[in-house]
């Protein structure tokens, strides 16, 4: 970890990580002003307006009529995994495979600051950066949520939700980050990232549509924010975060070892 | 101290640099020429332990340029042929983050720079000039007073006021006891500086020598206006080599013989002389021919 350099990504990168945490606030603003407990039929009645497949893709089909499964079909179908993962593979493009393709990474490195250290740092600034993004949104979703509609929302398995999408998002941005460590030009590695992370959200979207797809469940990481268990069991968010944290761990210290290992084009 | 050791690097093109040997002392100017796509920068990749060879290796001052990259760095200035830097920030914003990533304490020699090269800290590094950017760049790889300099031409993008202090600059960090490598496809500027000079050609080194015995090589061409048809012919007609370029204008190639040259022009109304500028690859076609062979 290096101090200068993080306080010069954060310089480089913060307006980004505004701009989505901005965007994603929006989303949960308006879906939980736009929760009124008795007329949750409402909403379900219009929906049922649209087609079926439509409404499993994002997750509408099951909306409940309790604010946390409001909130949880309505944003953590879609709204939650989309917007983290553009930001991620924006992010975790810049942070290495950028500063590689077009050079600036030569001086970065003629510091006297190993190849680890960099990796390890650039990674600290993606890893709190999409952390900050959802703290700021469940610190705000909740404090909406209290006011308007208090006690309400479960807090505990609002959280809970949240821990498991951020950990699913790590997943990704791990990926995303590994292969910006990987690649000398920045268009490789963002369409490799990009490309995998982008697969996963349009997997989980469609595994949900027909029982004849659903094994599409186990070719994507985003099918641990399983809606229906975190809100049901105890245990299940415990478990989910646990697995999600040992992935995204060896997949960011195999990012590491390989940019110490390999050879630069700078 | 510079060692490079059967330092050979292929890329998937199958270019790269294949069994580099050299040393270089310290204290020791060191000249690296060869054309574009020679090598150059390839080499001074693995110097700075960027790039992983494919065998052999490159040392300084005893310490394995790839493998421990990181010790060696405070003790490198380095100055990148193509520069890029983080294009967002400021001129001073960049510097005083090279100086922390450094812990550069003393920052008297960095402002000193700064005046010497008269470089506009206060813009964005991305509205800067080609030449404002390499001062930039030269500020940078000068600013932490390391002992050993590695450039990659150093010059371009420079104007030749800006050359010239550049290469005093040169001067005083040679007499201050400095080791310098610094490549170049510009003949003088090594000529100018340099001790000793390292050819590559195709990724190979063809020559290591003393810059005086390459001054030896090197061939003063002229341009020659005459006042009537009648001295080109007289001027084509001896030892020398000779080019017709129009009626009244020939080029020669001087290879020392001047005593000859100037016998001949003093026959003839010469009504202009100008140097030609020497470039590397007529030297190189001159002396070493296409495959690299060597003279002598």
């Amino acid at each position: 970890m290096n101090k200068t350099l993080f306080k010069a990504t954060f310089k480089a990168n913060w307006g980004i990580g505004l701009f989505f945490t901005l965007f994603i606030l929006m989303y949960v603003t308006i879906s939980i002003v736009m929760f009124d407990p008795d007329s949750a039929e409402t909403i379900e009645s219009m929906l049922a307006l649209m087609p079926e497949g439509m409404l499993k893709a994002f997750g509408f089909d099951n909306l409940g009529t309790d604010l946390t499964g409001y909130l949880a079909h309505y944003l953590y179908g879609f709204i939650f995994l989309v917007f983290p993962m553009i930001y991620t593979i924006i992010i975790g493009n810049k942070l290495i495979a950028k500063h590689v393709d077009n050079g600036s990474m030569a001086y970065i490195l003629t510091t006297p600051n190993t190849r680890i250290r960099i990796a390890v740092t650039q990674a600290v600034y993606l890893v709190s950066s999409i952390a900050t993004i959802f703290i700021i949104n469940v610190g705000i979703g909740i404090a909406i949520s209290e006011s308007m509609f208090g006690g309400h929302l479960d807090i505990g398995k609002f959280i809970a939700l949240n821990l498991v999408t951020y950990l699913s998002t790590m997943v990704v941005s791990g990926i995303v980050f590994l292969f910006s460590c990987l690649f000398n030009e920045s268009r490789n590695a963002l369409a490799f990232g990009g490309g995998i992370a982008a697969l996963f959200l349009i997997f989980r979207m469609l595994m949900g549509i027909s029982e004849d797809i659903s094994w599409l469940k186990y070719f994507t990481i985003y099918s641990f924010v399983d809606i229906e268990e975190i809100l049901s069991s105890s245990s299940y968010a415990t478990m989910a975060s646990l697995i999600l944290l040992g992935i995204s761990s060896i997949i960011y210290f195999a990012a590491i070892i390989i940019f110490d290992r390999r050879s630069l084009s700078i | 101290m510079i060692e490079v050791k059967n330092l050979t690097q292929i890329y998937k093109s199958g270019k790269g640099v294949f069994d580099l040997n050299f040393t270089i002392k310290e204290g020791e100017v060191f000249g690296y020429i060869g054309p574009n796509g020679a090598g150059k920068t390839t080499t001074i990749r693995n110097l700075l332990g960027f790039a992983n060879p494919t065998k052999g290796s490159a040392v300084i001052n005893g310490i394995n340029c790839r493998k421990e990259a990181a010790k060696l760095q405070n003790t490198i200035g380095y100055l990148p042929g193509e520069i890029t830097f983080f294009e967002n920030m400021k001129g001073m914003e960049f510097l005083r983050f090279m100086c922390e990533m450094r812990h550069t304490k003393d920052l008297s020699r960095r402002d000193e720079l700064i005046e010497l090269f008269e470089l506009d800290t206060k813009g964005k590094i991305k509205k800067m000039s080609k030449g404002m950017k390499q001062k930039l760049g030269i500020v940078t790889a000068f600013m932490h007073d390391p002992s050993i300099y590695i450039l990659d031409e150093p010059t371009s993008g420079l104007d030749p006021l800006m050359q010239n202090l550049f290469m005093n600059l040169l001067d005083r960090e040679k007499e201050r006891g400095k080791t310098i490598m610094m490549s170049s496809h510009i003949f003088e500027e090594v000529q100018r500086v340099c001790d000793r000079a390292g050819i590559i050609k195709d990724g190979r080194i063809v020559a290591v020598e003393d810059v005086q015995s390459l001054n030896a090589m090197k061939q003063e061409t002229f341009i020659i206006r005459v006042s009537n048809k009648n001295d080109v012919s007289k001027l084509m007609n001896n030892k020398l080599d000779v080019k017709k370029i129009t009626d009244k204008k020939v080029k020669i190639t001087v290879n020392n013989n001047y005593k000859e040259f100037f016998k001949i022009l003093s026959d003839c109304s010469v009504i202009g002389l100008e140097a030609e500028q020497q470039s590397l690859e007529n030297v190189f076609m001159k002396y070493y021919g296409k495959d690299g062979v060597t003279h002598e």
